[in-house]
């Protein structure tokens, strides 16, 4: 038999996919980025009676982004650097620990991380838990013991390179990227063998065809033709540090063999650094995980000049557009659209706001590129840009990935209702410092409220309801076969939701703001358990200072935008479980 | 303003007297610190414990441009008031406010990603960044947060 021959046979089996039906394996649950559970004990009429059955206090005060998972009885939680990694026995009384993996992490990655020490979670494949440190390495840890497997390092603090992003295993191959979009790194995806830990392959964001791994006869954009896409459409050598991180969520179709992820900000922030459209950044790639190559890539925002990173999830339903079953992906954009796409090729279906939004008037399905307000483009000769909504936070931000529910056939994501005024200056790259170029305050858009939680028709491209919230809405999403929603809010509120109407149905103040992501699972009681994290941080650990009580030396006033969000909340990682 | 003459112009007088920057290998690798640019500061003794700008308003002048053109905003924020790296107007210093203290924090860096800029910024530049940063009036200490 072949080498090759047993690689193809060794892919057919679906490593990750091996989990029971209450258990909760990798970050969104699924391949398809769903954030679904069949999970149903809880429901509309009974979600009134949901209560806290146990909390841990993580010993950390970052940002608690990401979510526990579950598997075969047992809890995994990663906590924000320094990335310790808990195993809680969950048939025990009390769930106590079975073991816990404290790596070494570099602290100067809390310096080159650009927004809080986060991390956005693990991942369970082959008896492995799979995970990245922030200073740029990847380990596996046996399930069982905790005993470290291997440790890779993937990325290179030097060059402004840290790995918060949650690593997608398929059919033995780890991928994992780097976040940088605000130190100018040169951003990639990576393959690495799930044994091992060896890399297996590297594919740039950005670059000659190459080291974009796009080949001839393979690489089929839907809008685009030519050569070296991701050259050309660049200064000479500014594409070498033009950004492109991987800092979101990836997805997987077997079906198609095909890995897809969207790319952040081309860097700096200040766009007249680098005249073109900057492929492939604020783009979703869409590759072969077993070598990397490049299938097809679309451009959400080309030449983006509001720091409108394409990060945020792909997600995989089977839809019905105009009238026909679509295979598509759906993709709520930093830039307020939300996109619906035939995930075979590329093509734009449907792209219309989920938010206000007023830097383009519309995307144009037949090219695919927006059309742009021109009056909000910006550039260090262009003064200060006033009122670009949204915001760079996004219409939604990428660290708050939506869920999919194929009941109700609709899509459920925190909201943004944020705009910016953006100042941009010349950029100067320095390897390991930042590179940015752009101050960009922030204020409330229509209607003074600064969040929501809604609901959305991918298919037709509208939204079907939604619930304010005063504050930004960070968190994830979570919906169940028992047409609950679940999210939380800012001001540290853990909220169920009729999915069918949004009528909040439960809430609970958990100790702090909740920028985590929900998750559900069975019990070895047979009972249907949700968990989240509570732990103010990510970006708000920069725009809302004043939540902040841990360092005597730094001392900040209150976000101007926001001035009352330490009223509510203050930093400090919990995890939370809840039943009936 | 195109700022890439005034960064060429510091890079080519760049010498940080100081301490020791080189370690002794099989030193605790977390110990190490990020270098800004790539360039080590160099090995030699501190000259001054005194700023010799202090109180200059050219001279915080001057330092108030290297803030931005070296980058230091992008982590401290624009006018040193904090952003995922610490406020530096807040009258309060994790690792030290003496004159010498400030100075060592730039040139040599610190642990949690403060990167060392001495390989780039000649004393001088840096004596001027610590100027600019002791210009900065801190604020009234206000310990009480209240809520109506």
């Amino acid at each position: 038999m072949t080498r090759m021959t047993v690689l193809t046979l060794l892919a057919a089996l679906p490593v990750g996919a091996a989990a029971q039906r209450g258990d909760w394996p990798m970050p969104a649950r699924d391949y398809a980025a769903r954030r679904y559970s069949d999970l149903s004990e809880i429901t509309g009429a009974n979600a009134a009676r949901l209560r806290p059955v146990w909390t841990f206090s993580t010993g950390v005060l970052g940002g608690h982004e990401g979510q526990p998972l579950v598997v075969d009885n047992t809890m995994y939680v990663v906590t924000p650097y320094p990335n310790v990694l808990y195993a809680f026995d969950l048939t025990r009384e009390g769930y106590p620990l079975k073991w816990k993996y404290r790596p070494a992490v570099d602290p100067n990655a809390l310096g080159i991380a650009c927004c809080d020490a986060i991390n956005r979670g693990a991942f369970y494949a082959d008896g492995k838990i799979v995970y990245n440190l922030l200073d740029g390495h990847t380990v596996a840890v046996a399930a069982a013991t905790g005993k470290e497997l291997w440790k890779t390092r993937i990325a290179d603090l030097a060059q402004g390179e840290t790995t918060p992003v949650a690593p997608l295993v398929v059919k033995h191959r780890v991928i994992v990227g780097a976040s940088g979009g605000e130190f100018g790194i040169h951003g990639w995806l990576k393959g690495l063998d799930l044994e091992t830990g060896r890399i297996v392959w590297t594919a740039y964001n950005i670059g000659p065809d190459s080291e974009v791994l796009a080949k001839v006869g393979t690489f089929q954009p839907f809008y685009d033709r030519g050569a070296d896409l991701a050259l050309t459409t660049w200064p000479a050598d500014v594409w070498k540090n033009g950004g492109a991180p991987v800092w979101g969520w990836m997805s997987y179709d077997p079906s198609l063999d095909l890995l897809y992820y969207g790319t952040g900000n081309p860097a700096p922030y200040n766009p007249e650094q680098r005249a073109g459209d900057n492929k492939w950044t604020a783009s979703v790639l869409a590759r072969r995980p077993e070598d990397g190559t490049l299938v097809w890539a679309y451009q959400f925002t080309p030449h983006d000049s509001w720091d409108y990173d394409a990060t945020s999830e792909m997600i995989l339903a089977d839809l019905s557009v105009n009238g026909r079953p679509r295979k598509v992906l759906v993709h709520f954009d930093k830039n307020g659209f939300a996109y619906t796409m035939d995930r075979a090729t590329g093509e734009v279906l449907v792209a219309q706001p989920f938010v206000d939004l007023n830097w383009a008037k519309r995307v144009d399905v037949a090219t695919g590129r927006p059309v742009i307000d021109s009056t909000k483009l910006t550039g260090a000769s262009r003064g200060n840009v006033k009122d670009v909504c949204p915001s760079l936070e996004g219409g939604k931000s990428p660290a708050s990935p939506a869920a999919y529910s194929p009941r109700t056939g609709l899509f459920y994501l925190a909201t943004n209702n944020m705009c910016m005024d953006y100042q941009a200056t010349r950029a100067t790259r320095i390897a390991g410092t930042p590179f940015i170029g752009a101050n960009t305050p922030y204020h409330a858009g229509r209607g003074g409220q600064l969040g929501a939680f809604i609901a959305w028709d991918a298919g037709a491209g509208k939204k079907v309801w939604q619930t304010t919230e005063r504050y930004p809405v960070w968190s994830g999403a979570l919906v169940t076969a028992g047409d609950v929603a679940f999210y939380g809010t800012l001001d540290g509120w853990f909220k169920a939701a009729d999915a069918k109407t949004g009528k909040v149905l439960w809430q609970f103040k958990v100790g702090s703001g909740v920028v985590g992501n929900p998750i559900t699972y069975t019990g070895p009681d047979g009972k249907q358990y949700v968990a989240v994290y509570a732990g103010i941080g990510g970006d708000w650990f920069l725009l809302a200072g004043d939540v902040r009580s841990d360092d005597p030396a730094d001392v900040r006033p209150p976000a101007d935008f926001m001035s009352d969000i330490a009223r509510h909340t203050s930093q400090g990682g919990i995890v939370w479980i809840f039943a009936l | 303003m195109d700022l890439r003459p005034v960064v060429a112009l510091l890079l080519v007088t760049a010498a940080c007297p100081g301490r020791e920057a080189a370690r002794p290998s099989g030193a605790a690798r977390l110990e190490a610190r990020v270098l800004a640019g790539g360039v080590a500061p160099p090995a030699a003794g501190l000259q001054a414990d005194k700023n010799p700008f202090r109180g200059d308003r050219q001279s915080a002048a001057e330092g108030e441009r290297t803030f931005g053109v070296m980058n230091c905003d992008g982590c401290h924020g624009g006018g040193a008031v904090g952003w995922v790296g610490p406020s530096l107007r807040d009258g309060r210093w994790r690792y030290g406010g003496s004159d010498a203290e400030i100075f060592q924090s730039i040139c040599y860096g610190q642990p949690h990603g403060m990167p060392a800029y001495g390989g780039l910024l000649p004393p001088d530049a840096i004596w001027k960044l610590v100027t600019y940063l002791q210009s900065l009036e801190p604020p009234a200490n206000v310990p009480t947060q209240s809520w109506r």
